[in-house]
């Protein structure tokens, strides 16, 4: 899902994806030597990152940053084209925010893995090579354009110009008052939901191990047993956790897929449907599981876990010796 | 001049028309499943039992140029089987046909 937008948002993307694909298995490589590393990693490979962000590195990198922010960019480039021709009528104004605001709810839906990061980092070093204190600049604006900063301009966009303001923007600038008045509320204030990214690695041919099974299951606080049922439903497979507590799964199965199924996972039986704050409790209750929201207090039962129709994909000939 | 008021007026007019153009109900899921080496089986299951499976199967494998099959399933029903990830191809034709609405598909698998 991530990647379709991306190619539909930044066509510049597509050059780097290709080159993503051959260094992905690296990067992974290093996230799992440990965090540590990871930060001096990054250190090194962003010289241009300001110091004030080593940091706290690694919350930052689980976070959509890079992505988000050439999305933005662009939304601004758009909006000040706008602006500066103020003839321009509405017909593609209101669009255009409407599209990132899609953009930005499907972001906060789903959790952001460092997938985001290494597109980031591609485009850091690519920009190396082009210019390098221009990019420290755009580095140094991304950090102060952090958050709220870019709604900002969004008016700013709007309030010269005697044009009419559209249902959306006005909206926004709705949301960003009531954020502003009161920064604890829940509802409006989307948070971010960060968390480590799966290991995946394939074992021989036929195995893949998510190696940090256990530990996603406690951030996400749920049974380990009711997160692999889900992943072998989902997958269609079988596997179990082995000794060191990591999932072993048959059939070929890369990062990128288990993220996506996590993220279902989460949004179907983590984030509150009321008002989606993973502070939620799931339990059981006459065969049924329910969602109880610590936040809001919402309840709500949620599906079964079924694995519904199996095709036979093994040998026929040894199922039936199995069975007689 | 006519009365709008003194007008017949059936209430249930919406719920009869909404009944016979949704043969569909429930979910249909497609599912996708791992063979040996890079080969994949793409199932869908729920599909109304009021559709003829087996003219659906025989158009899918014409459109999306792959062999299909229909299984008899004692707990599902009648299932259909396509060889190769369709996922996407099921979805589209379905929804296209007017077979079953996107609401009602569910699509699992990576």
């Amino acid at each position: 899902m991530a990647d379709n937008e991306d190619s539909v948002f930044d066509p510049s993307l597509l050059k780097k994806k290709k080159k993503k694909k051959t260094t992905a298995f690296d990067m992974d490589a290093a996230m799992a030597e440990g965090s540590p590393a990871d930060a001096s990693d990054n250190t090194d490979k962003e010289n241009t990152e300001p110091a004030s962000n080593v940091d706290n590195m690694d919350m930052d990198d689980l976070e959509s940053f890079g992505k988000k922010k050439k999305k933005k960019k662009k939304a601004f480039n758009l909006e000040e084209l706008d602006s500066a021709l103020p003839t321009d009528t509405t017909a593609d104004e209101p669009s255009e925010p409407l599209q990132e605001d899609m953009v930005d709810d499907s972001f906060d839906y789903d959790m952001d893995f460092s997938k985001t990061k290494k597109k980031k980092k591609k485009k850091k070093d690519l920009d190396d090579l082009v210019a390098e204190d221009e990019n420290e600049k755009a580095a140094e604006k991304e950090n102060a354009m952090d958050g709220m900063n870019d709604n900002e301009s969004d008016i700013q966009s709007w309030g010269g110009s005697d044009r009419d303001y559209t249902y959306d923007e006005l909206l926004k600038r709705v949301f960003e008052i009531m954020h502003d008045k009161n920064p604890e509320m829940v509802a409006g204030k989307k948070q971010k939901f960060v968390m480590r990214p799966p290991q995946v690695v394939r074992i021989g041919t036929k195995k893949t191990s998510f190696a940090n099974f256990t530990e996603i299951c406690k951030t996400l606080h749920r049974q380990p047993k009711h997160l692999l049922d889900f992943l072998l439903a989902e997958l269609g497979t079988s596997g179990s956790v082995d000794g060191n507590s990591q999932l072993i799964i048959k059939g070929r199965f890369q990062q990128k897929q288990i993220e996506n199924v996590l993220r279902r996972y989460i949004k179907e039986y983590v984030t509150c449907h009321t008002c989606r704050s993973p502070d939620t409790i799931l339990q059981k209750d006459t065969r049924l599981f329910f969602l109880q929201c610590e936040t809001c207090g919402s309840r709500c039962s949620v599906a079964s876990i079924k694995s519904g129709f199996q095709a036979v994909t093994g040998k026929r000939a040894a199922i039936r010796a199995k069975t007689t | 001049m006519s009365i709008q008021n003194l007008n017949t007026f059936d209430p249930f007019a919406d719920a009869i028309k909404g009944a016979d153009d949704d043969v569909q109900d429930g979910l249909v899921h497609i599912r996708i499943q791992q063979r040996n080496g890079r080969k994949t089986l793409t199932t869908v299951q729920g599909l109304s039992s009021e559709y003829d499976l087996k003219k659906i199967v025989r158009a899918c494998k014409k459109e999306f140029a792959c062999n299909g099959t229909v299984i008899e399933h004692p707990e599902y029903g009648e299932v259909l089987q396509l060889q190769g990830d369709q996922r996407e191809n099921i979805c589209q034709w379905l929804t296209k046909s007017g077979l079953a609405k996107p609401d009602q598909l569910k699509v699992h698998g990576f």
